[in-house]
């Protein structure tokens, strides 16, 4: 009995060994590939062009249909290529795609013959998801890798027509999570597109072109994705804004957030849609985001105002020097040491609208007068200029004057002299 | 020219004589005071010197310390210069590629840092972490005797 088992223990890893890809070197891609010449003339769902396929990353590296479908698409007639002892299987199902794909792509040391550095913990990460997870409760409709991936022309992310490339990333996740009646059993809100598609994130990536703002996936993971969750969104936020999460980590409402169960930086930013920061938001006027939670006579209420007066009295002078120094500049007078400076009084004004987030009147407080002082010099500065600019006005005024007076006397001179001659010769 | 009636026989007055010669010499004079102005107001250097341009004067050999850096005058804007524990020169521009605050280089980095959002680049100026988009502007630097001449690289 126990050698039975061993026998078939053996077998069975055996042929798993056989089929398994570390073992088998991919076809050479010269080789013939009979599917395609049925496939390419067939329709949807059967159909895949030579064009789409040529496409896919898989394809490149020599890979065939056989990798995925089995069979042997050396073999010209389609009971020799498609017979289930060549290990055809066609249609994959759904629910063992994650595995399929798998087979390759968590085989580390097979991997590494096509990319060394690519990550081999997809799978893992994938039954971490709220995708991997309803498929393992049997729900086929979540996503599985070619939902996000595409299935025959499978491309690099680095490829800009990928599916998975920065850019596309929030489009390829709307297809299910902004389709109401898809989403409608998982009873979740469809909006998040719509409103990633208005916050300052997607302005970073789609239209300044900077590829590394975040998307979907930057926030909830991609193979692993699932909301951050209320206690770990400020962790999510601080990878990219980390004085930020330092001062509000300092700030009262650190506690006070905690206690009211309200997540960090949403709260105040809000989480798909977040629109860049205004100073608006500070102050009790209707786009505050204190007035959520303060109301008239307490203590935060207060706070917000002064908080909102500081930097508007800062963003003022900065403004007010700002213009005087361009006046200046076009009316030709030299300011460039001043505009120089100008610039750290810029530097003051941002660096308190972070600092903001400690919460803390005085530590604003520091920014608002470090600016405010600079704002002073660089003003004086662009009126001394303007001066400068009047005074010489003035002397082209008087010089032009003291011309007209030479030009003047010159004439009665002469005059004077011609009126002599005549009276001499006359 | 006279007017008829006006007897020209008469001798011009002394008094309109002198009246029309100070006109004249003070005349003279006040031009030539406003043409000499400008002239000495140019000869007198001012406060400071840039080369205009591309190209500025940096700083002098022997200012900085290695594994240090400081800011300089380019035109209006701020360039940073980087005397690296390489002891290499390395010149950058200063604004920040995020909202143009002013960077600074982090000897205890060997970065340069910006200081409004924890922005980072290295000392080429590739942006490496935090939110700045692009890369800072690197200038070529050139010592010449004991001067460290920045200068704007020609665009390809
Ligand atoms: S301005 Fe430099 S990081 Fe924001």
């Amino acid at each position: 009995m126990t050698r039975r088992v061993l026998q078939t223990a053996i077998l069975t890893l055996l042929l798993a060994a056989l089929g398994s890809p570390g073992l088998a070197p991919p076809a050479a891609a010269q080789q013939p590939n009979t599917c395609l010449d049925c496939h390419s003339e067939f329709p949807e769902p059967l159909g895949v062009t030579r064009e789409k396929f040529a496409a896919d990353v898989h394809a490149q590296k020599g890979l065939t249909c056989a990798s995925c479908h089995g069979g042997d698409p050396t073999k010209a007639t389609p009971e020799e290529s498609m017979s289930r002892a060549a290990g055809f299987r066609g249609h994959v199902d759904r629910r063992q795609v994650p595995d399929l794909c798998a087979r390759c792509h968590s085989d580390a040391a097979y991997m590494r013959q096509y990319n060394p550095s690519l990550r081999t913990d997809q799978l893992s990460q994938y039954h971490t998801s709220v995708h991997g997870k309803r498929l393992a409760q049997g729900d086929a409709r979540v996503a599985v890798c070619t939902d996000c991936h595409s299935v025959h022309d499978i491309r690099p992310g680095s490829d800009a027509r990928a599916t998975i490339h920065p850019l596309n990333i929030a489009e390829t996740c709307s297809r299910c999570h902004s389709d109401a009646a898809y989403m409608k059993p998982y009873k979740i809100p469809t909006d998040q597109y719509a409103g990633y598609k208005e916050s300052v994130h997607h302005r970073a990536l789609a239209v300044r072109g900077d590829l590394s703002a975040p998307t979907c996936t930057t926030c909830h993971g991609n193979h692993g994705a699932a909301p951050p969750g209320v206690a770990s969104v400020e962790f999510v936020c601080s990878n990219c804004h980390v004085f930020q999460a330092q001062l509000f980590d300092t700030s009262p409402h650190k506690s006070a957030f905690e206690a009211a169960g309200l997540p960090a930086c949403v709260t105040c930013h809000s989480n798909h849609r977040v629109v860049a920061p205004g100073d608006a938001m500070l102050g009790t006027g209707p786009q505050s985001a204190c007035t959520g939670c303060h109301v008239e006579g307490d203590g935060g209420y207060t706070a917000a105002l002064s908080f909102q007066r500081r930097i508007a009295e800062l963003q003022t002078a900065v403004e007010r020097s700002g213009e005087i120094l361009n006046r200046a500049e076009q009316y030709g007078m030299e300011v460039s040491e001043a505009k120089l400076e100008q610039a750290q009084a810029r530097d003051a004004l941002t660096k308190a609208r972070v600092t903001i987030h400690s919460f803390q009147i005085d530590q604003v407080e520091k920014d608002v007068q470090a600016g405010l002082k600079i704002t002073e010099k660089t003003y004086q500065a662009g009126v001394l200029a303007l001066q400068e600019r009047d005074f010489r006005r003035k002397g082209l005024g008087i010089s032009l004057l003291a011309i007209l007076v030479v030009l003047v006397g010159l004439r009665l001179y002469i005059r004077q002299i011609e009126s002599g001659e005549g009276k001499g010769s006359a | 020219m006279n007017a008829p009636g006006v007897d020209i026989s008469q001798p011009p007055l002394p008094l309109r004589r002198r009246l029309v010669e100070l006109l004249l010499g003070g005349g003279l004079l006040a031009s030539a005071a406003s043409f000499l102005y400008p002239i000495l107001r140019y000869i007198v250097p001012p406060p400071s010197a840039d080369l205009g341009g591309d190209t500025v004067v940096a700083g002098k050999v022997g200012d900085l310390k290695p594994n240090s850096g400081r800011i300089f005058r380019f035109g209006s804007k701020p360039g940073l210069l980087v005397f690296t524990a390489d002891r290499e020169y390395r010149a950058l521009s200063a604004t920040c590629t995020h909202l143009d605050c002013t960077v600074q280089y982090r000897d205890d980095l060997h970065q340069v840092w910006c200081a409004c959002h924890n922005g980072i680049y290295d000392l080429n100026g590739r942006n490496v972490s935090g939110p700045p988009p692009r890369p800072l502007e690197s200038y070529e630097v050139h010592v010449q005797g004991d001067e460290i001449v920045v200068t704007r690289r020609q665009k390809a």
